[in-house]
């Protein structure tokens, strides 16, 4: 059989596609990369080297709002696979018609976005009269400064951000619960294992490629969070809420920063989304330990 | 007996924590029909003790206020983008999706990588950059700006990529015998059979573009307020509730959740059978 039979066709039906990557991402991308390294003066274009990077490096600001949201995401992610993986198993047991609807129902708050689970969320927890505190002083508490305290502010943008995404980690985590072999689980039946010895030889080694899917894809995601931390935050208490890209917006609208240090800073997250994301396929995708492998 | 009342109690649990996750928006309904001075007083109560609808009057004329926006209008517009943009994004992703699951081309995998490269790189990375390449192309405060930068996702392409290796070679060995080229192949072969997933990503393109914040806002300058899409404007007035009244935020909010409730709607008889396609991957 001959190949590349196709050819004509497939690159007409590829010619949107490849046009539209180059206009908006390629060339974009490219752009950015020299303009992190590039200066372009009327006089002509000049080699910077590593100057701009340093210069973003050395940006307290910047690195603070790094660490900031490598905390946050990692406090998210972790607690979202745990509560939705509980959720899980308790979908798969739980009566059928139940599982349905609350299969059904637990998706619809993935489709909304962080602004508006945010002003939602402002209802509760707003200093003066905010749901949860006047309950709070009507059982005889102080109110709780939600927006502005070194403990509370990090789970006012947490919580919200983990009522987004439990919905979407439950479904993902029900359908590798459900495509693991019942033979499995019989098997380990029949030899005695216990409730925990299932989850933890079976069940959990089973659907590693389910977290790493779900880690690797939320990774990229909460790295880039701005609108929940913009809402209900801001930033506050001095900046310990302050996550990159709220960082970023808020010194361009300040005029703070020049465009070539948002993009180096741009490509300073980029690169780290990718050490991550490549850490964990490397430490988990190919580790061959036996007791893990089914 | 014993393991009845277990699983009662497992029950009770789902129930307990899928009402957990609808109380936020059960809480904000009764609040919305609070008037500027009840919302936010002491000591709660969870209906309002003077009904009303001027938190969602308001919105009707935002035009006259200091911020000079229509908030219907703004919605019109942004539901419209996003139906446009449903339709382009999908013909696009599907067909490239089709190319690159059952046809044979030179170059095909090096165009495969470059179209899954695109997946490592973050949007803020090529934001700024990206505003400079639409300038240039004299996109800016137009509708296209808002539409075509974002059409083509590595996500969706890859999704339906999957989807079509799914089925058997046979299919198109028939067809071709039948005399049918690939566009036809495509047309009436595979394009019928793809209604969950185009059902699937075209509730996730359609969600994207609506709730998009970022990008119009660096696109779309204030001369051009018809354009402003509807999570700028809900910013705007969560920045302004001072003045136009919280009940007033929440009422826009609720009603800018009317689109995502009917895709949900539409999607969820979907989503079972999604998640099933995802789990083929």
């Amino acid at each position: 059989m001959r190949k590349n039979v196709d050819n004509k066709s497939a690159y007409l039906m590829l010619i949107p596609t490849i046009v539209l990557l180059i206009t908006f991402v390629y060339i974009p991308l490219s752009m950015a990369l020299f303009r992190s390294f590039f200066e372009s003066t009327p006089e002509g274009t000049q080699f910077l080297g590593f100057q701009t990077f340093i210069q973003t490096i050395t940006n307290e600001y910047f690195m603070k709002s790094i660490w900031t949201v490598l905390k946050l995401s990692i406090t998210i992610t972790l607690t979202q696979l745990v509560i939705s993986f509980l959720f899980a198993n308790a979908l798969v047991k739980v009566n059928k018609k139940l599982s349905v609807i609350s299969r059904t129902l637990i998706y619809l708050p993935n489709l909304i976005s962080g602004i508006v689970v945010a002003v939602i969320f402002t209802l509760l927890t707003t200093f003066n009269g905010g749901i949860i505190n006047s309950l709070l002083e009507s059982i005889g508490g102080s109110p709780i400064a939600f927006n502005n305290d070194y403990f509370w502010s990090p789970l006012s943008i947490i919580i919200p951000t983990i009522w987004i995404g439990f919905g979407y980690f439950s479904l993902v985590m029900y359908a590798g619960i459900i495509n693991i072999p019942k033979t499995y689980f019989e098997a380990a039946e029949v030899d005695g294992a216990s409730f925990l010895q299932k989850m933890f030889y079976i069940t959990i080694p089973m659907m590693k490629n389910y977290f790493i899917l779900l880690v690797v894809t939320m990774i990229v995601v909460n790295l880039q969070m701005f609108e929940i931390p913009m809402i209900m935050t801001n930033g506050q208490p001095a900046n310990t809420t302050l996550t990159p890209v709220l960082y970023l917006i808020h010194s361009r609208s300040n005029g703070n920063i020049s465009d070539t240090e948002i993009t180096t800073a741009a490509i300073l997250i980029m690169i780290i989304i990718i050490i991550i994301n490549s850490s964990i396929f490397y430490l988990f995708k190919n580790k061959k330990g036996r007791k893990w492998e089914m | 007996m014993k393991k009845r009342n277990k699983k009662l109690i497992l029950d009770l649990l789902v129930v307990l924590v899928v009402f957990m996750i609808f109380l936020p928006i059960l809480l904000m309904i009764p609040s919305m029909f609070k008037d500027k001075y009840e919302i936010f007083s002491y000591p709660w109560h969870l209906f309002p003790s003077n009904f009303t609808v001027d938190n969602f009057s308001r919105l009707l004329y935002l035009e006259y206020t200091s911020l000079a926006i229509n908030f219907f209008r703004s919605m019109f517009v942004t539901i419209f983008v996003a139906s446009v943009a449903v339709v382009l994004a999908l013909s696009i992703n599907m067909i490239a999706g089709f190319a690159f699951a059952r046809l044979r081309f030179f170059g095909k995998n090096a165009l495969w990588v470059m179209v899954l490269f695109t997946m490592f790189i973050p949007g803020i990375t090529i934001l700024i950059t990206s505003v400079k390449v639409v300038t240039a192309l004299g996109m800016l405060d137009s509708i296209w700006v808002l539409i075509i930068p974002g059409l083509v996702s590595a996500y969706n392409i890859f999704f339906f990529r999957q989807f079509y290796l799914g089925f058997p070679k046979e299919i198109d060995e028939a067809a071709k015998i039948d005399g049918a080229t690939n566009f036809q192949l495509f047309r009436h072969i595979f394009l019928p059979m793809s209604k969950t997933p185009m059902v699937i990503i075209g509730a996730s393109i359609f969600m994207g573009y609506y709730n998009s914040y970022l990008w119009p806002t660096l696109t779309i300058s204030q001369e051009r307020k018809d354009l402003f899409q509807i999570m700028y404007i809900i910013r705007m007035l969560f920045n302004d509730s001072s003045t136009i009244g919280y009940g007033s935020v929440l009422a826009a909010t609720f009603v800018s959740l009317v689109p995502p409730l009917l895709i949900f709607i539409i999607v969820q008889k979907y989503i079972r059978e999604g998640i099933a396609l995802a789990g083929i991957k």
